[in-house]
Order: structure tokens, then C-alpha cells, then sequence
């Protein structure tokens, strides 16, 4: 089934929601990066989920797969990624986008200070976005580069079959994520004392 | 632990078996130089006991071959001689001790076991609420944790192991980098930086601080 017949006449205003949640975002990339020289957002990417994975989601939280629940009782079924470059980037623009009028802060996760226990480090907002006076709900995720480097390959890996050796996999995977979000750290370190130098 | 005992006596590398058997041990035992220079080359012995006067290789050539390929297992010389001058002969050729004939049993134990000492008794560094795990490299707090890198790791390590103790740069250019015309203490100051910020992001109850004569790992004041 198409992501249009399964939200049906939701679809476009979910379009429009995403479209401007990008806009936004794009906005901010422009604002300070005129103002610094820099690029905070390296990427942005979004997507519509896809029916499969709503309809499976829905279902194993008890919930009849309906385009309605899907709007409503979930909050992801429009997702907007930013990826930053720098540490510091995340938290400066989560922290923006707090006071943005186009959209309304509803909730935060903030595993970007404090990750998962598998290692993942991201800060995840819920939001809502009105088109037309109608609110959608919005997932924006924000993290670094490294976050999502991460973050991509891991998604990758464990979704194939269930292994022998899984938790000696999941530890090693925890530490190449802690190995490489402590690289991220120096990387924003070395920016701070060149900035300091300048 | 796996012991290699290179002795030609008889008697003596028997008595010597049964010594680390009932400490624990594992010793394997053999006769001439070539055959300990054989199986320590295998780095499968955590540390040897070698007798100098051996027929084929003596302990001396042994040593100096196992040290000349990069092998630093312990190695313990023993031998009938007692002049300074075969002490100071044993040890430049890199032994890690000497033990001269007839000998305490429970002195042998106690040198074998000395040098054979590692960190691996206490294997984290805590204070306050960061800990420091020494085989992992990973430095934690209740919020999460980071892998740091070698010189990194070697710092925290250093800072973690006396708290509150201030270190001159000097003695941490010393202690941290072996080449020392390289380093300067805008190197010390990158270094402490990284560590100041994964401290703060990890919510750390400790803080680094910059003191006019070097830095010192510290409880951080409530704030005023």
C-alpha cells in the first residue's frame, strides 16, 4: 500500500508539515551560518513512515492500524533528522527551536546527554506543526555527524538474524559508540581552542 | 600463572615445581637454555626463573636472546654466583631479579610474585561519581560513558589515582610524554581540555582545575 491510500486525506498536509519543519530548519542553517561563517546543519532528511512499519507499530502497542491512530495515538509518522557537525550544534539548536513560533515543543528525549544503554545518543523532540490551522505531529531528531555514523550503521547490523554471541556483540558495538562520541567531543575541543586563538 | 623453570639440577627444578604447584602455579620445567628460549619465545609463560649455569645456552644468552626479540616477560635469575659483578651482569642484560643459591622457598614466592605484579588488582579508578575501568579505557558516570584514546586514558588514569594532588605540567610532560622536546604545555592544555569536556558530559561531581602551579583533579564546590 502507498504511504497516500494509507493516510488517505491526511496525506497532504502531513506533506506540508514535513515540508515546513525542513524550511525551518534550513532557515536556522542560513541565520547562523551567516552570522559565523559556519555550517551547523551539515544534512537534514525526513520521511513519511511507511504503512508496513505504521501499521506493525501500531499494532504491537494494541492499537487498530487506522490512518486516525496513526495520526494521532503515534507520534512519529512524520520524522525530520538534522544532522549537526559539531557537539555543541545539538543542544544550540534544540535549544532554538524552543522558541520557534512555527511549531510547539510538546516533548523531549534527551539521549543526546544521557544515551541509551545500547550507546545511541541523539536528542529527540515531539512536536506539532499547524498546516492550515490543522496540528500534525512532527518527530525531529537532531545529533552530530558521529551520532549518525553511528547510529546509520548500527541500524544496519541489528536487524539481521539473532546471533550466538549477542551480548559480546552489543557491548562492542556500546563501546565503538562511546569510543566514537568521545571523538566528537575532542573535534569540538580542537573548534573550541581555535576559536579561543582567533 | 604459568611459570617456566629452566634449571639443570635435577633435584633443585624438582624441588622447584613442587614450590609454585602448592603456591598455585603452573610450572613447566626444563633442563637446558635451548629449550627455555624455545617455549618462552611462545609467550605462553607469565614469567621464567632461569638458572645461569646451564649446559647448551646459559641463563644469560637466554635472557639476552628473549629480550633481544621485544619479550619483556619477567624473568628471575638463579644461580650459584654471588659476585656483583654477575648481579650487574644479569640485570643489563635484562633480568627483573636475582636470587643467589641456597634460597628461602618463601622468598623465591615473594620475588616471582613482585615481579609479576601488575594494575590488574584494581581494575577502576573511582572518585566521586566517575570511574575509570582500566582494561576498557572506558571513563563512566551514572549518566554514560566515553572510550578514551591512549594519552588521554594515561591522564585521567594519573589524575584519577591521586585526586586533589596538583601536578606541575612539567611532571605531566614526564610522566605522559616520553619525548618531552616535542611536547610543551600547550599540549597538556588540549589534553586536560578533552578530558574537562567529557567530564562536564558526563554531568561529572569533579572537575579539572587549573591551579598557577599545575592541575589537580577536583571535588567541585557547591555551587556559591
Amino acid at each position: 500500500m502507498t504511504a497516500e491510500a494509507y493516510y488517505g486525506d491526511a496525506y497532504p498536509g502531513m506533506k506540508a508539515a514535513e515540508a515546513q519543519t525542513l524550511a525551518l530548519l534550513n532557515q536556522y542553517a542560513a541565520e547562523s551560518g551567516a552570522q559565523q561563517g559556519l555550517h551547523p546543519i551539515v544534512y537534514c532528511c525526513s520521511r513519511i513512515k511507511r504503512p508496513e512499519s505504521m501499521t506493525q507499530k501500531l499494532r504491537s502497542r494494541g492499537l487498530a492500524p487506522t490512518a486516525e491512530n496513526a495520526l494521532r495515538a503515534v507520534h512519529d509518522a512524520i520524522g525530520v533528522r538534522a544532522i549537526c557537525a559539531f557537539a555543541d550544534d545539538v543542544m544550540q539548536l534544540v535549544a532554538w527551536l524552543r522558541t520557534q513560533p512555527a511549531l510547539t515543543v510538546l516533548k523531549e528525549k534527551n539521549y543526546y546527554e544521557y544515551p541509551k544503554p545500547n550507546g545511541y545518543r541523539s536528542y529527540h523532540l515531539i512536536c506539532q506543526v499547524p498546516v492550515d490551522g490543522t496540528p500534525f505531529f512532527v518527530e525531529i531528531q537532531i545529533r552530530t555527524i558521529a551520532n549518525d555514523f553511528w547510529a546509520t550503521l548500527e541500524h544496519q547490523l541489528k536487524y539481521k538474524k539473532a546471533l550466538p554471541n549477542e551480548a559480546l556483540i552489543r557491548s562492542e558495538l556500546k563501546r565503538c559508540a562511546d569510543e566514537i562520541a568521545s571523538v566528537d567531543l575532542s573535534m569540538q575541543t580542537i573548534r573550541d581552542i581555535l576559536n579561543e586563538t582567533k | 600463572m604459568k611459570l617456566l623453570i629452566a634449571e639443570d639440577t635435577q633435584s633443585l627444578s624438582n624441588a622447584l615445581v613442587e614450590i609454585f604447584r602448592r603456591n598455585g602455579d603452573t610450572p613447566t620445567a626444563v633442563a637446558d637454555g635451548n629449550a627455555a628460549l624455545a617455549l618462552l619465545t611462545t609467550n605462553e609463560f607469565d614469567a621464567a626463573v632461569l638458572d645461569i649455569m646451564m649446559p647448551g645456552m646459559d641463563g644469560i644468552a637466554v635472557l639476552r636472546a628473549v629480550r633481544a626479540r621485544g619479550n619483556r616477560v619477567p624473568v628471575l635469575l638463579l644461580t650459584a654466583r654471588s659476585a656483583i659483578d654477575d648481579k650487574v651482569l644479569g640485570f643489563d642484560s635484562g633480568a627483573n631479579d636475582y636470587l643467589t643459591k641456597p634460597f628461602e622457598p618463601k622468598e623465591l614466592l615473594l620475588r616471582v610474585r613482585a615481579m609479576t605484579r601488575g594494575g590488574a588488582a584494581d581494575d577502576t579508578l573511582t572518585y566521586g561519581n566517575i570511574s575509570l575501568d582500566r582494561s576498557s579505557f572506558a571513563l563512566s558516570s551514572p549518566s554514560g560513558s566515553f572510550r578514551l584514546a591512549n594519552r588521554e586514558f594515561r591522564l585521567m588514569e594519573l589524575l584519577l589515582s591521586t585526586p586533589e594532588h596538583v601536578f606541575t605540567a612539567q611532571r605531566l610532560l614526564e610522566k605522559l610524554w616520553n619525548d618531552a622536546a616535542q611536547a610543551d604545555e600547550a599540549a597538556i592544555r588540549i589534553y586536560i581540555s578533552y578530558l574537562s569536556r567529557k567530564l562536564g558530559a558526563l554531568h561529572a561531581d569533579l572537575t579539572i582545575e587549573q591551579r598557577p602551579d599545575g592541575y589537580a583533579l577536583c571535588r567541585k564546590e557547591a555551587a556559591a
